[in-house]
C-alpha cells in the first residue's frame, strides 16, 4: 500500500467519487444554495468572481428581487390558501369583469374604469406603477388568474404592464397541464395540477408580447394549447 | 478477501467468463438465448419508434395528434421499459448462473418469470399500438373515457413487474446456492453487485406494482380512480433509470476483467462498498424529478438539490476504480504515455469499443444531468427538449452500447456463432456517439430556449422563436446517425443470435494484464483523476451558464414552482 502512487490509492479514488459534489460551489456563488456550515465556505469562497459578476451586471435585477421578497409571502405553491371552487368562481368573476371587446383580458382597463370594485387589495396606486424594476418592489401586486383546461388558457390573451407585479393564481381544470413563458432567449416553466392553486408574483422587466404554451402532454390537441402575455 | 496489500493484481483463478457461460446446462442456455433475443426485439420496435419520433419532431415527417403520441408511446414503451428490463433480467441470470458455475437455481421460477415478461410485453405493444396513447408513463388521466387502454397498460407493467422479481429471486437463489453448499465463503466482487442489483430489482417491481395496479383496478371497475398516480410514478422512475446505471457499471466490472484480465486493484471490498453505495444515494436523490410540483415546498426543494449533488458518487468512484485499475496494470506492463497507455486495450474488439465510448457519453450525460438537479434551474429546463437532449447520452450511448458490448461477449459464448464482423461493428460506437453529440447539444440548446418536449409541432402558429425549427432540424440529423450505426450493432448481434455455425476458435481479441513486472500502482495513474477534473470543469461551465441565462430574462418571479 505505502509504495502506491497516491492516484492508485483507495481514499483518492474515494474521494474521486464524491468530486461532483463540488458543483455545490457553483450554486452558492449563485445564491441557489445555502452557505450555513463552515466546513462548506471554502468552496463558495472559492468562486469569488462568479459572485461578483452576478452582483455587478445584475445589479438592478438582484436589488428589485431581494425587496420583493416580502411581497410575495403568499406565494408558496399549493399553499397560497385558495380552494378550488374559491379559484373557479374568481376566475370567471376575473374573466366577466377584465375581459375586452378584442378577447382580452386586462386588469388595468377594468380596473380604472371601476376602481376599487372588489378588487380592492389591488386597487390602489399600481396604475402609476414605474416602469423600472426598482420601482418593482414598491408596487403592491395585481391579482390575475389563468386557468388550464384542455385544450386552452383562460383567458388566453393577458394585457399586462412591466414593471408591475402580478400574483398569478393559476390552476389546471381537468388534468395536468403547464404553462411556459418563452421570453426570448429562454422560457420559465409552471406545472399546473389539477385542482391544486398554484400562486407566483411575477413582474415582465420588459415589454413585449409572450407566448405561453402548455408544457405537459394533456392529449391529442397540446400541441395547440398556447396563449399569449402582452405586456406595454 | 482483500487483496490491498498485495504488489500485484491478483487473478482471477477461475475459468475464463466465455468458458464458463459455456459450459452452462443446455436448458439454461436457451432461456437465456430466448430472453436476449425478446429483449433486441423490444430493442430493435424502440429504435423504429424512436427513429419516426425524431423525423417527426425535425418536421422531416408530418406526424399529428394521436398517430405521432402513439409512435413515442411505441417508443418508450419499447426501450425504457422492455429492451432495458428484459436485457437486466437476462444479464442477470446469465451472469449470476455463470456465477454460480453449475447454472440457475429455481430454474421453474426463471422460466416463469420470462413467460410473465414475454406476456406483459405482448399486453404493452398491442395496447400501444391501438389504444388511447398514454406515453411510457401511462398516465391514467389522459384517457379517463377509455379504462380499457389504462388497465391493459397497467397489467403489461405488471406482468413485466410479476416476471422481473421472479427472475431476480432465481437470480438470487443461483448466487446464493455455491456459499448453501459450503462451496464459496463470501461474495466476489461481481457477486455480491449482483446480488444487490437483484434486490434492487425486486424493490422496483414493488413500486411498479404500487404505481400501477390502482389503474388496473380501476379500469376492472375494482377501486377509485388513480389520481395519485403522479406521485407514485415519480417514486417509480427515479430507481427505473438508476438501475440499468447499476447494471452497466457491472457490465463494466465483467467486461474489464474478460477482456483485459484485470481485477480492481483496490480490492474486492471497496467494489462491494461501490454496488452497495447504489442503495444509499438513489433513494435519496429522488426529488429532483420534482422540483416543478406546486405541492413541494420551497425548503424541500432546497434539500433535494443538495441531495442530488451525491447521485454520482457510485458511477463516479466505479469508474475511477475500473480506470485506474486499467492504467496501473498497464503501467505494470511497461506502458508508458499519459493517455498513451489506453492503445494497449483491445480496441479492435467491438466490444471494448462499445464500452470505452459508453464511458466517453457518460461524461457527457453526467454534465448536464447535473444542470438539471439545481432547483433553480429546473423552472428553465424541465419539461423541454433539454431533458431527452441529454438523456439520450446515458439511454443510448452508455446503457444500450454497454449492454450490446456484453451481448457481443455473451452470445458466441453461449453457442452461437462467431460475432458478425467485428471489424465493422467496432467502429459503430463512435458514430453513435458522434451522432449523439449532434442530438444532445441542438437538443440541449432547443431545450433551453424553451422548445418543449412531447410536442410535435412547435410553430405556435408562429410566435415561436426562429431558432426553434432550425434546432429541431438539427435533432433529426444527429438522430438518423445515430439510429444508422446502432442499427448495424443490433443488427450484427442479432445475426450472432440466430447464427448457428460452430462457434469460433478464435475468440476475439483481448490483451492479458493479468500480472504486472512491477509493483502496480507504483507509478502515477492520472487518467481517471484528470478525467473527472474536466467533467468537473465542464459542470461549472454549464451551470454557470444556465444561471446567467435564467438571471438575463426579463421576468422576476417569486413563489410557486420556484423562488428566489
Ligand atoms: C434510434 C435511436 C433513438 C432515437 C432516434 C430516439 C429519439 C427520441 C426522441 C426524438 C425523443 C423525444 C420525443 C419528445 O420528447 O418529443 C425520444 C424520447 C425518449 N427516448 Fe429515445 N431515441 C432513440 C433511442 C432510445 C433508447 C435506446 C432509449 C432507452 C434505452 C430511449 C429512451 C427514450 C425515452 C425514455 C424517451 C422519452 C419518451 C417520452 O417522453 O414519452 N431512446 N427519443
Ligand atoms: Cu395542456
Amino acid at each position: 500500500m505505502s509504495e502506491r502512487h497516491v492516484t492508485t490509492r483507495r481514499g483518492f479514488i474515494a474521494a474521486l467519487g464524491f468530486s461532483a459534489v463540488s458543483l455545490y460551489g457553483a450554486w452558492a456563488a449563485y445564491g441557489a444554495a445555502p452557505l450555513p456550515f463552515g466546513g462548506h465556505k471554502g468552496a463558495a469562497a472559492s468562486e469569488p468572481d462568479a459572485h461578483d459578476g452576478h452582483g455587478g451586471g445584475h445589479g438592478g435585477h438582484g436589488a428589485a428581487e431581494a425587496p420583493a421578497e416580502p411581497a410575495g409571502h403568499a406565494g408558496h405553491g399549493a399553499a397560497a390558501g385558495m380552494t378550488p371552487e374559491e379559484f373557479r368562481s374568481a376566475h370567471d368573476a376575473f374573466v366577466e369583469r377584465f375581459t375586452q371587446k378584442d378577447g382580452s383580458a386586462d386588469p388595468h382597463a377594468a380596473v380604472e374604469a371601476h376602481a376599487h370594485g372588489g378588487h380592492g387589495h389591488a386597487g390602489a396606486g399600481h396604475d402609476h406603477a414605474s416602469m423600472g424594476a426598482a420601482m418593482v418592489a414598491a408596487a403592491e401586486p395585481v391579482d390575475v388568474y389563468l386557468m388550464a383546461q384542455k385544450f386552452a388558457y383562460s383567458p388566453d390573451v393577458l394585457r399586462l404592464k412591466a414593471g408591475q407585479p402580478y400574483r398569478f393564481r393559476m390552476m389546471a381544470d381537468d388534468i395536468t397541464h403547464g404553462a411556459s413563458i418563452q421570453l426570448g432567449s429562454a422560457s420559465r416553466i409552471i406545472r399546473l395540477r389539477p385542482n391544486v392553486v398554484t400562486e407566483q408574483t411575477i413582474t415582465f422587466t420588459k415589454p413585449g408580447a409572450y407566448l405561453v404554451y402548455c408544457t405537459v402532454y394533456c392529449g391529442p390537441a397540446h400541441d395547440a394549447m398556447q396563449g399569449r402575455i402582452v405586456v406595454g | 478477501m482483500d487483496c490491498i496489500s498485495t504488489p500485484v493484481a491478483t487473478a482471477d483463478t477461475r475459468p475464463r467468463l466465455t468458458a464458463r457461460l459455456a459450459a452452462l446446462p443446455r436448458g439454461d442456455a436457451s432461456l437465456f438465448r430466448l430472453l436476449f433475443g425478446a429483449a433486441l426485439l423490444a430493442l430493435a420496435l424502440g429504435l423504429a419508434g424512436g427513429f419516426v419520433t425524431a423525423l417527426a419532431r425535425a418536421r422531416a415527417l408530418n406526424l399529428f395528434g394521436d398517430d405521432a403520441y402513439r409512435v413515442l408511446t411505441l417508443h418508450g414503451v419499447s426501450v425504457f421499459f422492455y429492451w432495458l428490463y428484459l436485457i437486466q433480467a437476462a444479464l442477470l441470470l446469465v451472469l449470476a448462473a455463470a456465477e454460480n458455475g453449475r447454472g440457475l437455481a429455481l430454474r421453474p421460477l426463471a422460466w416463469l418469470g420470462a413467460a410473465l415478461m414475454l406476456a406483459g410485453f405482448a399486453a404493452s405493444e398491442w395496447i400501444s399500438a391501438i389504444g388511447t396513447p398514454l406515453l411510457y408513463d401511462g398516465s391514467p388521466e389522459l384517457a379517463v373515457d377509455d379504462p380499457r387502454s389504462v388497465g391493459v397498460f397497467a397489467l403489461g407493467y405488471l406482468l413485466l413487474s410479476a416476471g422481473l422479481a421472479a427472475a431476480a429471486v432465481s437470480g438470487i437463489a443461483t448466487l446464493l446456492q455455491p456459499r448453501r453448499r459450503g462451496e464459496a465463503e463470501a461474495f466476489s466482487a461481481i457477486g455480491f453487485a449482483l446480488f444487490a442489483w437483484a434486490g434492487f430489482l425486486i424493490v422496483s417491481a414493488i413500486a411498479a406494482t404500487n404505481a400501477f395496479l390502482p389503474g388496473l383496478l380501476w379500469a376492472l371497475g375494482a377501486g377509485p380512480f388513480p389520481a395519485d398516480h403522479g406521485t407514485e410514478w415519480h417514486i417509480l422512475f427515479h430507481n427505473l433509470h438508476y438501475l440499468p446505471l447499476m447494471a452497466t457499471v457491472l457490465v463494466w466490472y465483467v467486461l474489464t476483467q474478460h477482456l483485459t484480465g484485470v481485477t480492481s486493484i483496490h480490492g474486492a471490498r471497496l467494489s462491494k462498498i461501490v454496488f452497495a453505495a447504489y442503495l444509499v444515494f438513489v433513494p435519496p436523490t429522488s426529488l429532483y424529478h420534482m422540483f416543478l410540483e406546486p405541492n413541494l415546498s420551497e425548503s424541500v426543494r432546497v434539500v433535494g438539490s443538495l441531495l442530488s449533488l451525491f447521485v454520482s458518487v457510485p458511477t463516479l468512484a466505479a469508474f475511477a476504480i475500473i480506470v485506474s485499475s486499467l492504467e496501473a496494470s498497464a503501467r505494470a506492463r511497461g506502458a508508458t504515455g499519459l493517455f498513451g497507455w489506453m492503445k494497449g486495450l483491445p480496441w479492435r474488439n467491438p466490444a471494448m469499443a462499445n464500452m470505452g465510448w459508453a464511458v466517453v457519453n457518460m461524461l457527457v450525460g453526467i454534465t448536464f444531468a447535473f444542470v438539471l438537479i439545481q432547483e433553480k434551474l429546473a423552472p428553465m429546463l424541465s419539461d423541454t427538449f433539454f431533458v431527452p437532449g441529454y438523456f439520450h447520452f446515458f439511454a443510448v450511448g452508455v446503457l444500450t452500447q454497454t449492454f450490446l458490448a456484453a451481448l457481443m461477449v455473451i452470445l458466441p459464448a453461449l453457442g452461437g456463432g462467431a460475432l458478425w464482423r467485428p471489424d465493422l461493428l467496432r467502429r459503430m460506437p463512435a458514430l453513435v456517439t458522434l451522432g449523439l453529440l449532434i442530438f444532445g447539444t441542438a437538443g440541449i440548446a432547443a431545450g433551453v430556449m424553451g422548445v418543449p418536449r412531447r410536442v410535435f409541432d412547435v410553430g405556435y402558429g408562429g410566435m415561436a422563436p426562429a431558432a426553434w425549427p432550425v434546432l429541431m432540424a438539427l435533432v433529426g440529423v444527429g438522430a438518423t446517425l445515430f439510429a444508422v450505426a446502432l442499427s448495424v450493432s443490433v443488427y450484427g448481434v442479432v445475426r450472432t443470435l440466430l447464427s448457428r455455425r460452430a462457434p469460433a476458435t478464435a475468440e476475439s481479441r483481448r490483451v492479458d494484464w493479468t500480472d504486472g513486472q512491477r509493483g502496480v500502482g507504483a507509478v502515477p495513474a492520472w487518467t481517471g483523476p484528470l478525467s473527472v477534473a474536466v467533467l468537473i470543469a465542464t459542470m461549472y461551465v454549464a451551470t454557470i451558464v444556465a444561471f446567467e441565462i435564467i438571471q438575463s430574462l426579463p421576468i422576476v418571479a417569486i413563489g410557486g414552482g420556484h423562488g428566489h
